[in-house]
């Protein structure tokens, strides 16, 4: 080998160390694998003493983990817990005893920037910290889109917050409590939907996705072909009548249960004190934006949801009889009745008065004539 | 006026009963209106309406409570029912004098006394009236006030919007009964004598 070849393959070779160290150190971070984690963290009984003495759990259940947002959209341990870049089982803990908190804005810059300016965060100054994993759970993340409001306010406000302490400004605060998600008051920003759930009689339960989709012998791609027979995206009242006709031949016999939820975006993280809505007639009343979005939710296995487009006209028909806010969504026919009761009372007095106007002058005749005989 | 001439019709428990009645009529069909068309009527806060309506429902469910006592305590009851056997042609008389006789002054067929102070129709009507339409109020009533604690009973009736059309369609026709109610108390010997009748018990014997 004369001296330039040497000089050539002493200069490639560097490059050639160069990116296979670069590579090594890549594959150093990226070998972390959520399995190796669970080496240790899949232990029940792994946990470690606080400095208060207290004895903090560092068990992940993994089945459940599976299940949970982040795994299904393949975020593993490592990229949340970002300070540990490499495992060195060398040693007793194979990572820092200490790791920073997680910073889940780094990726839901969205609802980071919500919460900044929410009674949540300001809390804070107060001398307590309420992280986003206080209300969300740490590692059990899993889609809320087609939660109840029960299981909405249970996962989240109910953990801290006892809702019957607060409200009895409210009528009927236990109604509201079971029908109408916190958030939808206390996040003013948001917007939100009525959810209609079918309600199975027979079975005395409210219906899973797969099931009502079952009864209708259909699938979630193939349910608005079904239904939405004017190809228009949305469920008429006539079209919501003949699903329902559908459901009663397919001995499905129940009824449309309605809550009202949040759409799930960021700015429901922007929660403050006094900003709550107050005023019963921002939602009962028929023009109310709180009625303008109303769906049809069918959840999924994974825990989201296929939501169907509802004409608003379907909550003030007697398919959703049990749903029902005050004036906001009441049954119109009722009121043209109405008017023709009261405009029957008026007319029978006005006519029967003007008939007892017009005959007076008969009467006097013969109060006369009876005078005379 | 004679004093001989004054019939004592109205005891003292039946006019209370009456006039509490009245104005918690008046209140609930203020309220019941803005509670309903929120958006047209707006005669008090939505939230002031709803515990207004709230509370003279219960003054209005109270009171009945007085006329139930009263007229079951007293056996006065039966003033309301009709005697079955002159029942038909009671009515029809009574129509006739409505739709003819009080036009060419006919005297009235009924002569009020105080064992006998309704005509047929009045009983057909008020029978109707205090124990089945204003129970049904009353009590869709209570099942609105506390939706939640009455969730089996509603659920059993058909649903929350069922019950409230029994609700609302009452509250229309007792709406179209005080109009009704109010001009047919004219059409005594005088145009307040019913009225006045009704604050001192006394009425005027023709």
């Amino acid at each position: 080998m004369n001296k330039k070849n040497q000089g050539n393959f002493l200069i490639w070779g560097a490059v050639v160390l160069v990116v296979l160290l670069a590579c090594g150190r890549a594959s150093l971070s990226y070998a972390i694998e959520n399995t190796e984690c669970m080496d240790c963290h899949g232990d029940e009984s792994l946990s470690r003493l606080q400095s208060e003495g207290m004895k903090e759990r560092l068990y992940v259940d993994f089945n459940k983990f599976k299940f949970s947002v982040h795994n299904l959209n393949s975020i593993g341990c490592v990229d949340c817990h970002a300070d540990i870049v490499a495992l060195n089982f060398d040693n007793e803990i194979p990572h820092p005893a200490a790791l920073a908190p997680v910073n889940c804005s780094g990726c839901h810059t969205e609802e980071g920037d919500a919460y900044k300016d929410s009674v949540h965060k300001k809390a804070g100054g107060k001398g307590i910290s309420i992280p986003c994993y206080a209300c969300h759970d740490y590692h059990y993340i899993t889609h809320l889109d087609s939660s109840s409001v029960y299981e909405r306010e249970n996962t989240f406000c109910l953990k801290c917050h006892n809702p019957g302490n607060y409200h009895d400004w409210l009528p009927q605060k236990d109604v509201h409590f079971s029908l109408v998600e916190c958030a939808v008051c206390h996040a003013p920003d948001t917007s939100r939907h009525v959810s209609l759930r079918f309600f199975d009689f027979v079975q005395a339960k409210f219906l899973e996705g797969e099931e009502f989709l079952q009864a209708l012998n259909t699938d979630y791609d193939g349910f608005m072909g079904l239904v939405d027979q004017n190809n228009d995206n949305v469920i008429d009242l006539d079209e919501f009548e003949n699903m329902v006709l559908l459901l009663r031949q397919k001995d499905a016999i129940g009824t449309f249960h309605g809550e009202v939820v949040v759409e799930l975006t960021p700015a429901v993280h922007h929660i403050n004190k006094g900003k709550a809505n107050r005023e019963c007639e921002q939602c009962h009343n028929p023009n109310s934006a709180f009625f303008q979005q109303v769906q049809i939710s069918l959840n999924k296995k994974d825990g989201s949801r296929a939501q169907y487009q509802v004409d608003r006209k379907v909550l003030e028909s007697y398919y959703v009889n049990h749903f029902y806010a005050l004036g906001g969504t009441r049954v119109r026919v009722l009121d043209k009745i109405g008017l023709v009761l009261i405009f029957g009372g008026i007319s029978v007095v006005v006519v029967h008065l003007s008939a007892r106007i017009l005959t007076v002058p008969t009467r006097r005749r013969r109060s006369k004539d009876r005078r005379h005989k | 006026m004679s004093h001989d001439k004054m019939m004592y019709v109205h005891p003292a428990p039946v006019r209370v009963w009456h006039w509490v009645n009245a104005a918690g009529f008046v209140l609930l069909i203020l309220t019941g209106l803005q509670i309903r068309f929120a958006e047209t009527f707006t005669f008090f806060t939505l939230e002031d309406a709803i515990n207004i309506h709230n509370y003279v429902g219960f003054v209005v469910i109270g009171i009945y409570g007085l006329w139930v006592s009263y007229y079951f305590g007293t056996m006065k009851i039966k003033l309301y029912f009709p005697d079955l056997r002159t029942f038909i042609p009671d009515v029809i008389r009574q129509a006739k004098y409505y739709g003819y006789g009080i036009f060419i002054g006919e005297p009235n067929p009924h002569v009020m006394t105080p064992d006998n102070k309704f005509n047929a129709m009045q009983k057909k009507a008020y029978l109707g009236l205090m124990f089945v339409f204003l129970p049904a109020q009353m009590i869709t009533g209570l099942f609105l006030w506390r939706v939640k604690k009455f969730e089996d009973y509603i659920s059993l009736l058909g649903g929350l919007k069922i019950v409230d059309t029994v609700h609302v369609l009452l509250f229309f026709f007792f709406c179209a009964f005080m109009i009704v109610h109010f001009y047919l108390a004219t059409l005594g010997h005088s145009a307040t004598a019913h009225f006045k009748a009704m604050f001192t018990g006394y009425e005027e014997h023709h």
